[in-house]
């Protein structure tokens, strides 16, 4: 592949990326809200099971976007929210926290 | 020109693989939402090859492949799965449906054509294959 078709993919990919972002940050924003609640110890079962939708489809594409640590930590969220233990819940917060990380200074 | 049908119900998927597809092998994409709306885009289009997402609501990748081999006017097209799922006993899960392959999320936008060109053994930017000579 030549050099003109790599920019040019990524400036459309780049693109996307912008205009993604309010999105991507009510994504964020749902996910802070369940891990808020697993620290609560009291997840509500619609919560979890949107968090677990939300991290599924993260970690299938910050990486696309060259954010392969955001996949992976959004990979970690999932497993957590699609089978959840006291000790993941308990470590929500902190993934939560550390995908935030991973993607600025976008995010 | 190669035409392929995405079908994700996640934009940004159908998005980036378009517009990856399109910029670095010149196919046309063809998109779809959801199964449903993939196979009836399958049946009217006839795409020679289809991506599709493992996990969508409603009808999931794999029930949606399953209905496309039971319909004779698509079972033909070639089919990969896309999936963020990288555990082996997947991997051997969604080979043993019959699929032509299996590709993982995040893919690589700038590779991407090039993995499905060498999964289904076609050259990036060629035109199709020529059709086979009558038999005499």
């Amino acid at each position: 592949m030549n050099k003109k078709t790599e920019a040019k993919v990524d400036d459309l990919i780049a693109g996307l990326w912008k205009k993604g972002l309010p999105s991507l940050r009510e994504r964020l924003d749902l996910l802070d809200r369940a891990a808020a609640e697993a620290s609560a110890g009291a997840i509500a079962e619609a919560t979890r099971a949107e968090a677990h939708s939300i991290a599924h489809k993260l970690a299938g594409n910050l990486g696309m976007f060259g954010y392969p640590q955001g996949s992976e930590v959004a990979s970690k969220i999932e497993h957590i929210c699609k089978a959840p233990t006291p000790e993941g819940l308990a470590s929500l917060a902190a993934l939560a926290k550390q995908l935030r990380k991973s993607l600025a200074p976008d995010i | 020109m190669r035409r392929i049908l995405i079908i994700d119900d996640e934009d940004d998927i159908r998005e980036v693989a378009a517009l990856s597809l399109e910029a670095t092998a010149g196919w046309q994409i063809l998109t779809a939402n959801s199964g449903a709306a993939g196979i009836e885009i399958a049946t009217t289009e006839q795409p020679d090859a289809i991506l599709m997402d493992v996990m969508m609501p409603e009808v999931d990748g794999p029930t949606t492949f399953r209905i496309m081999q039971e319909n004779p006017t698509i079972a033909h097209i070639p089919v990969l799965l896309l999936t963020a799922k990288v555990q082996g006993v997947d991997q051997r899960r969604f080979a043993g449906l019959g699929v032509n392959g299996i590709l993982f999320k995040p893919f690589d936008p700038l590779t991407l054509a090039q993995q499905i060109s060498d999964i289904l053994g076609w050259k990036v930017g060629s035109p199709d294959p020529l059709p086979p000579l009558p038999s005499s």
